[in-house]
């Protein structure tokens, strides 16, 4: 009866119940009502984390098991989940939660579009040779951390933008953490999401080259991830070498998201090239 | 520093080379101009570009060479001014980072302890307190190196200063990545080979020239399969391959995608396959003598008696809800004919004055695995790069040069004890520490 496609639908509704209760809890700050976002938030993941591994075990009884991470649908399934996962994580240590009014909706938005989009094919298929691989899954993992992390850096950087150029402490704006606090957790999660993605550019290389024989062939999909690892480099040097913060970084992480959306869906849709994930 | 560097590092050019700000414009330079040819497909000939983009774009295509542009030489050259650049500032900051390495940081006043934002001041009241805290100090906070000043005792606990050249990892793994490329596409090469079933080969075909590259040795396909998934999907190719050398048996492996076959510096990977067909053709000359041959496709087939030769020189899966097939004769001596054969009806001829019989019996597929031949010394280098890559990255952002002193004097007459702590990052992570410690020495007094 609980089927993982079952399951993963719930995950969306749920999920887009948690960013409105969270939007909630910014708005009219009722703490109840955050302590019910977080819960429900929790609550989402779990059942998201079941239905992956019951999608798992059901590619196994159809007689081709892979790891559920081989084409657009499992990807975005497991795009929110890492969203919802890093965020989980920074509520819990910096305790505010304010910020999931901007993280969460990623997390709702990449599920709903896998649930409803016609363009996303959600049925379990077999691998085709090229997919079979360890290094795929450890690419489509550590790219997706990355992804995931620059998502969160994005919602942050709204949060810096809409927090404007003072540090007011009245009304909706002053419930958001300090520009300072902001401007360090986009600073963080930008570390954090370089490092996964530098991983899943490498480990892609390495199984484009057991799988072909060249590890890097500037195909667009490889070259847009690049690029996007060009960006999130020249934020780091910007703020290091010439102390940028606060807005201009806010701006380029919404820029390197772009970037990275364009990665993920730009190149399936409107290019051509290897990872025809969303031409199936 | 001698005179002589001071001035090389005045040099403007030098100045130039090794600014951050030069780094940040071919950054963004690289990731502008890349997008450039994943909008225009690459590769293509001529005509395509003419046809799509018109004559005006096209020449500018032509000109820049963004029909192939990651191998243009103004995109190379970015790249090496980039690498220059990125050479040029890492050397350049070395005299900095010796510096900073060296400094000693047991020579500090008690005044800029004080000031240090992670820093208390513990009143002690006697001696014995006072061997307490340092005892605890050293407990806690790790290994420690003393300095005795008039009438104080200052302690430090330094770790992670190491991570300074985390930044060098880090900068010089790009570097080594571009001298791995360099090597494989130096001393390396990139083939194709199409083996039938049975077929050897000790050559390649290089990818872009058509050159035949000898391999050094030989490889044999001894069989090829696909195998399907139930919707049709195609599960695995799978290519038998064995490796010869003087005619003996070096290795054997059967290759799939994903998993190729590595033999002195060269490596097969399963790319493609394709098939070919073979007629089973049955003859009856007028003697009454027959024979069945098979006739694969690109190959003669011999019928040693009677001196006749045969070929398949078309073949049609389909004519009618049957296949044809347009079978080449010919012998040394007489003019060679094609005939059209339908599967299964006979058919007579004549040929050099004698009457046949002759049918096509079965059409069957014989297969041909199409591997793509790689030889790369520059890869192994490129890993290396890699791991240094990550290694440097994790170093420059999670090996913190933490410092914590511990001063113990006299204070207006009154024994007391000055903690205080730096990091150069993870502030949090460090307060938490620096707490901590600080909680201990209290509590070891009995605050
Ligand atoms: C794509 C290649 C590059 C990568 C991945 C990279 C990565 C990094 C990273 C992660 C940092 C640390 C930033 C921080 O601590 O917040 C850094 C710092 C730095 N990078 Fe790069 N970098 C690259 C290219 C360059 C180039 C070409 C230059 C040449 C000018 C350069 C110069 C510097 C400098 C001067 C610093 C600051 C170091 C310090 O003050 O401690 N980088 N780089």
């Amino acid at each position: 009866m609980f089927t993982s496609s079952f399951l993963l639908s719930l995950t969306t509704f749920v999920y887009l119940g948690c960013a409105v209760l969270y939007l909630i809890t910014w708005i009219f700050r009722v703490r109840s009502i955050g302590f019910a976002a977080t819960a429900a938030t929790w609550f989402g993941l779990a059942v998201q984390t079941t239905a992956i591994g019951l999608r798992w075990v059901e590619s196994y009884r159809m007689g081709y098991g892979h790891a559920p991470l081989s084409n657009l649908y499992e990807s975005l399934v497991f795009f929110s989940w890492v969203v919802i996962a890093v965020y989980l994580f920074i509520e819990w240590t910096i305790k505010n939660k304010v910020i999931g009014a901007f993280a969460t909706p990623f997390a709702s938005l990449a599920m709903a579009y896998a649930s409803f989009s016609p363009k996303v094919e959600d049925a379990i298929q077999p691998l085709i040779p090229a997919l079979k691989s360890n290094w795929l899954i450890a690419h489509v993992v550590t790219c997706f951390l990355g992804y995931a992390s620059f998502a969160v850096a994005c919602g942050f950087g709204f949060m810096y933008l809409i927090r404007g150029d003072e540090d007011r402490d009245s009304g909706l704006i002053g419930t958001l953490p300090s520009r300072k606090n902001i401007d360090e957790l986009i600073h963080q999660t930008i570390i954090f999401g370089f490092l996964w993605l530098s991983v899943g550019i490498i480990t892609g290389a390495i199984w484009a080259n057991e799988a072909w024989g060249t590890y890097w062939s500037w195909d667009p999909k490889e070259t847009w991830s690049l690029i996007t690892w060009f960006v999130y480099a020249v934020a780091l040097h910007v703020r290091f070498v010439k102390g940028w913060a606060g807005k201009r970084i806010a701006i380029i992480a919404i820029i390197g998201f772009i970037s990275v959306l364009f990665t993920y869906f730009g190149v399936n849709f409107l290019l051509s090239g290897l990872h025809s994930y969303g031409n199936q | 520093m001698t005179k002589q560097s001071i001035s090389f590092c005045d040099n403007p050019v030098w100045k130039f080379l090794s600014s951050v700000r030069l780094a940040i414009v071919l950054l963004i330079l690289l990731a502008v101009t890349s997008i450039a040819g994943t909008v225009i497909p690459q590769g293509e000939t001529m005509q395509f570009y003419l046809e799509k983009y018109g004559p005006n774009l096209f020449r500018l295509i032509k000109s820049a060479q963004l029909y192939q542009m990651y191998d243009a030489w103004w995109f190379l050259s970015i790249m090496i001014f980039f690498a220059v650049n990125l050479i040029v500032c890492t050397i350049n900051r070395v005299p900095i980072t010796m510096q900073l390495y060296s400094r000693d940081f047991l020579d500090v006043t008690k005044e800029r302890l004080l000031r240090m934002s992670a820093s208390a001041r513990i009143a002690l009241g006697s001696s014995e307190k006072s061997v307490r805290v340092v005892e605890v100090f050293k407990k806690v906070a790790g290994k420690s190196r003393a300095r005795s000043l008039a009438g104080s005792e200052l302690f430090l606990v330094e770790s992670g200063k190491w991570g300074y050249w985390g930044l060098y990892i880090l900068h010089s793994s790009i570097i080594v990545i571009m001298v791995g490329a360099l090597i494989g596409s130096l001393l390396g090469f990139k083939g194709n080979l199409m083996l039938f079933e049975g077929e050897t080969s000790d050559v390649a075909v290089e990818r872009g020239s058509d050159k035949n590259i000898p391999l050094g040795f030989t490889v044999k396909c001894d069989d090829f399969n696909v195998e399907f998934y139930d919707n049709g999907a195609p599960k695995e190719y799978l290519s038998e391959l064995t490796i010869l050398e003087n005619e003996k048996e070096m290795l054997k492996k059967t290759i799939k995608v994903n998993d190729p076959l590595r033999y002195k510096g060269i490596t097969f990977y399963q790319s493609s396959f394709d098939s070919a067909p073979e007629v089973k053709f049955h003859i009856v000359s007028a003697s009454g003598s027959s024979k069945d041959l098979s006739i694969p496709a690109f190959e003669r087939s011999l019928w040693k008696e009677t001196g006749l030769q045969f070929g398949l020189m078309r073949f049609l899966p389909n004519v009618h809800g049957t296949v044809a097939a347009h079978i080449w004769i010919g012998d040394e001596q007489n003019e060679p004919q094609a005939i059209w054969f339908v599967q299964g009806r006979e058919k007579e001829f004549t040929f050099g004055g004698n009457l046949y019989k002759a049918s096509v019996k079965e059409v069957s597929q014989r297969f041909m695995t199409g591997l793509q031949v790689k030889k790369d010394p520059g890869v192994w280098v490129v890993w290396l790069g890699c791991t240094l890559l990550i290694v440097g990255f994790v170093v420059v952002f999670w090996v913190p040069h933490v410092r914590i002193w511990l001063w113990v004097g006299e204070e207006d007459g009154n024994i007391v004890a000055i903690i205080a702590g730096q990091s150069n990052k993870n502030q949090i992570a460090f307060n938490k520490d620096f707490e901590k410690i600080k909680q201990a020495l209290r509590s070891s007094i009995g605050e």
